[in-house]
């Protein structure tokens, strides 16, 4: 068994925990992250990557709306390379009251977010693609965030500080010494190792699986998942973020990102039990599709790429199970003082956006407990990446040779590691996703650096497979370079191989119609018919039992 | 002009009918929207390769009659046993003529290895692919070689050999990889990690490297019984190619089909669009049929979007447009649609039962059986149910089977392409 000593354990790779896990690496503690599948593969990675202004919670909940234009302002600064300024509108279609226009340029103005009303005709220039019959318009300073990227980038940046990521291991069990914690005793799921940590506090950033931690810790805490859903739109057919003007509900908000659109959410109350086997359902995406249409009458012209869904994990903070008092906003608990176990904490609730304050709270907390007094600074120094503010335009022209939209790509992605991925080795251009621009060098730049187990786990750190084919092509090559670089031998990487694909399948289900099911035909006649993946597949299922 | 025949599509069913009209006499057009099938196939032709429990079919010919009589609306129950042993036959023979000799292992299927080093049960093969000489390489039980060119993105040999080595048949084999240069990047400074196994292939045509290229292979493999390299030894000069890198090795090559763009399924598009050309056939390539003139029970008139009026007018229309991949079928949130015709089709309107949970579910998915329905004589229905009488359905746009489930792609295109030229000679000498 192998066995670890440090001084603080996070659970979870969300945004949360990753950035829990930087703050602490910033003040110099020695800490251990632990995550059961994937950085970001939980909630983080789940939702359309909108940075809030704070406009969608300013009139509801005053307190969020400040917590959100706060921290946006601050990831403007650090997170450079994880975030696209691009601006959002608010607009009321002929359905909506008109009234809620106003109340939200009131709210806005509470809260300090710059909202200002635009003519019809300025929003239309603005987003050319919207409704032409909307009644009224606000300009927000909202904007786009790369959860993938984000939590990477602090994983990075806390690895380079010394911190260490056990990710594919599962918490088994959290060692108990009287009414304190000592330790965790934990699963690796690919090696099948066991492996035990022991530190003096624990921070459970699990999201919706911190109620399973509590419960292993004996403790009792209570989530209530709530699922949404969203469709993904192959090519961005908006610039700005798209918010309808209206109390926040289903389908009433398209964020652009990347190579393509995403509208968003459903709200749907779930079990606790189903939280690992959450599918979008037809009704959502008839919802989205019909309700997103409304807000860009594009959006039915154009192929729908993927359907997906995110568990939120809402907490219940009364202590009484029956939910009354959910909160949607930042809980932070101790548990010394809640249930008597020193040395447990949970940071829970909150929202992508407020991650890093979340973050700074729960290390905060830490010190505390530790007795050491270290100021935070997640807030001034930036993430590996965005340490200057720098544009693609001159580091295309930087990289004379290689394409532009390689340069482009590259450091749309990792900001100033642009100058780690592009070394001037002509393999380093060679690509092997055309519908992202990632190449060999990228992929092995994320395979050394960034924490990469699987072909899953690199889609999430590079976007290999993520574009219009669903790593129709990609996906085999990838899976080469896998054995290529070193980083596993080609009997796992078969396996992954198909795992990879039947990921993307789950997604692709829902949507299976128009050119998704023309290009699943295609991806099914080279992986099944040229290949035959699925005899292998069947293979493995039988060696494993 | 009136042709006898106008073929929508130039794949290989379409081309299997169209030579087929041409050899019998008749005048005939093909219309081709854009590159078929054949470019992302393995460039071998299948019969049947699977029983219905997934188990490999040895003798798809012994098979066959039996398989007609489980599966009565099975595109090669249309055709029956004698005509689709005749097209394979036929095509097999027309292919010759362009000098592209087809291995067939009696009336056995042959295996040929996948990239990922799977094997796949097949009827027809290129002879770089598979050939009787195998047999020798087997009997040396030495060493495999499968080769890669460095820089190659398309083809991963460790993956392949992974799985090999698994494999009874290979058991007594030593299986290494290894890359080998292509001497011409250094010379024209093109980076070889961008190329794909089209550009590549033109090197070979080419054939000023090939003395260098030979030397490579035989220094990486060695003593080996035979070595294994992507498929792109040449689209034109393919055979010369294959014969003089054997002779200057000294070794048995063979070629492994990868992603595409394939160049073993190029080889046989470029060899039947040749041959029917040779034989005085018209192509139409890059146009599309945008729709047709039904008149009572016939095709009176098709338009295209170059051709729109007067448009194209034929005694017979053959529709062999594909599946959904080629655009012979459409589907759309809640319904499938024959797009030219408005044709019936199989099929149903509810989403969720048009896929299995898993990718790779072992019972396949249901779309792929989707397509147009027609009578035994390949005739599809207009939506009022009506036969349309002169117009034939064949290929990948035909209902009621799953090409990759059952092995049986290749053939389905080739057998009903063959068999609705057959029904279209037999119509016009009646008359």
């Amino acid at each position: 068994m192998k066995r670890f000593e440090t001084d603080a354990i996070v659970i979870g790779a969300g945004a949360t925990g990753t950035g829990t896990l930087r703050d602490l690496a910033l003040r110099g503690i020695p800490a251990i992250l632990v995550e059961k599948n994937d950085v970001t593969s939980g909630t983080s990675g789940r939702n359309h990557g909108l940075l809030h202004s704070g406009a969608r919670y300013a009139v509801k909940d005053l307190e969020s709306a400040r917590e959100c234009i706060k921290e946006n302002r601050i990831l403007k600064k650090i997170a450079r390379h994880c975030i696209e300024d691009a601006g959002g509108v608010f607009i009321t279609l002929p359905d909506d009251d008109p009234e809620y226009h106003y109340m939200l340029l009131e709210h806005c103005g509470y809260a300090g977010i710059g909202a200002k009303e635009i003519s019809i005709k300025e929003a239309l220039e603005l987003e050319p693609n919207l409704n032409p019959h909307i009644l009224s318009a606000i300009r927000v300073p909202d904007g786009i965030i790369d959860p993938f990227r984000l939590a990477a980038a602090n994983i990075l940046d806390a690895r380079e500080r010394g911190a260490r990521v056990l990710t594919h291991t599962e918490v088994v069990d959290i060692i108990r010494e009287g009414q304190a914690v000592k330790g965790i005793r934990c699963h690796d799921r690919l090696s099948g190792e066991d492996i035990e940590i022991y530190g003096s506090v624990i921070v459970n950033a699990s999201g919706v699986w911190g109620q399973r931690i509590c419960e292993l810790a004996g403790i009792e805490l209570k989530m209530f998942p709530s699922k949404g859903s969203m469709v993904i739109i192959d090519y961005r057919i908006n610039n700005v973020v798209v918010n309808r003007c209206r109390m926040p509900s289903d389908g009433d908000i398209i964020v652009p990102g990347d190579t393509v659109s995403i509208i968003g959410t459903t709200s749907k109350r779930i079990e606790y039990s189903q939280i690992d086997e959450t599918t979008v359902d037809e009704d959502e995406i008839d919802i989205l599709l019909g309700d997103g249409e409304k807000l860009i009458p594009n959006v039915s012209k154009t192929r729908v790429l993927r359907a997906y869904c995110g568990v939120r994990p809402l907490v219940d903070v009364s202590g009484e199970s029956d939910g009354r008092e959910i909160s949607r906003g930042i809980v932070l608990i101790d548990h010394e003082e809640r249930d008597d176990l020193g040395g447990f904490i949970t940071i829970a609730g909150g929202k992508l956006m407020t991650y890093r304050l979340m973050a700074e709270m729960a290390t905060d907390l830490v010190c505390n407990k530790l007795k050491i007094k270290k100021r935070c600074t997640t807030h001034r120094v930036p993430l590996p990446g965005s340490e200057k503010s720098s544009s693609a335009k001159k580091r295309i022209k930087q990289f004379t040779g290689i394409s532009r939209s390689v340069v482009g790509s590259t450091f749309y992605r990792h900001g100033e590691r642009v100058f780690s991925i592009l070394k001037r080795e002509e393999k380093n251009y060679g690509l092997i996703c055309e519908c992202e621009m990632v190449t060999a060098g990228e992929i092995e730049y994320a395979l050394k650096n960034l924490h990469v187990k699987d072909l899953v786990d690199l889609r999430r750190r590079t976007r290999v497979g993520m574009g219009p084919c669903q790593g129709e092509l990609c996906a085999y090559r990838a899976a080469g370079l896998f054995v290529e670089f070193g980083s596993a031998l080609p009997e796992e990487v078969n396996r992954m191989f198909i795992d990879f694909l039947e990921e993307r399948w789950k997604g692709i289900k829902p949507i299976l119609w128009g050119d998704s099911l023309r290009e699943s035909e295609f991806t099914y006649w080279i992986y099944q018919g040229l290949f035959g993946l699925g005899d292998l597949k069947r293979a493995h299922e039988e060696s494993d039992e | 002009m009136k042709y006898d025949s106008f073929i929508i599509g130039g794949g290989l069913s379409g081309l299997t009918c169209g030579i087929k009209c041409l050899r019998e006499g008749l005048s005939c057009a093909i219309i081709s929207s854009g590159m078929s099938a054949l470019h992302f196939s393995s460039g071998s032709i299948d019969l049947l390769g699977y029983y219905p429990d997934r188990s490999v079919v040895y003798k798809p010919i012994d098979y066959l009659a039996d398989f007609i009589q489980e599966n009565v609306e099975h595109p090669y129950s249309r055709c029956g046993v004698d005509q689709v042993k005749e097209a394979f036959d036929f095509v097999q023979e027309e292919l010759r003529f362009e000098d592209l000799d087809l291995f067939c292992n009696g009336d056995d299927n042959h295996f040929h290895v996948t990239a990922m080093g799977t094997l796949k049960p097949t009827y027809l093969s290129q002879r770089s692919v598979f050939n009787e000489r195998i047999k020798e390489a087997f009997k040396k039980r030495t060493r495999i070689a499968i080769l890669n060119f460095k820089g190659f993105r398309d083809f991963y040999p460790d993956l392949a050999i992974a799985i090999l080595r698994k494999n009874p048949l290979f058991s007594s084999f030593e299986i290494q990889s290894d890359t080998i240069e292509l001497p011409v990047f250094s010379k024209t400074g093109r980076n070889p990690h961008e190329f794909r196994s089209i550009d590549i292939a033109r090197i070979f045509d080419s054939e000023k490297y090939l003395q260098k290229i030979a030397h490579r292979i035989k220094k990486a493999a060695g003593d080996a019984a035979f070595v294994g390299l992507p498929a792109f030894i040449g689209i034109t000069n393919y055979n010369r190619i294959h014969k003089r890198l054997e002779e200057l090795t000294g070794t048995l090559i063979y070629e492994v089909p990868t992603l595409p763009p394939s160049i073993l399924g190029m080889r046989i598009d470029n060899a039947l669009k040749s041959r029917f050309a040779s034989l005085g056939g018209v192509f139409i390539g890059g146009d599309r049929v945008l729709s047709g003139e039904i008149q009572g029970d016939k095709i009176d008139r098709i338009h295209t979007s170059n051709y729109h009026d007067p448009g194209f007018s034929a005694e017979y229309y053959v529709l062999s447009s594909g599946s959904f991949f080629s655009g012979g079928l459409a589907s759309e949130f809640d319904r499938l649609r024959e797009p030219i015709f408005d044709l019936k089709v199989y099929g149903t309107r509810e989403r969720e039962e048009w896929y299995a949970s898993d990718f790779f579910n072992r019972e396949s998915h249901p779309f792929l059986e989707f397509g147009v329905l027609t009578n035994k004589d390949l005739h599809p229905y207009s939506q009022k149910g009506d036969i349309i009488e002169n117009l034939f359905c064949t290929g990948a746009i035909l209902s009621n089977y799953n090409p990759v489930k059952e092995g049986s792609g290749g053939g389905v295109a080739l057998s009903t392409g063959y068999s609705a030229a057959k029904r279209i000679l037999e119509r016009l000498n009646r008359r």
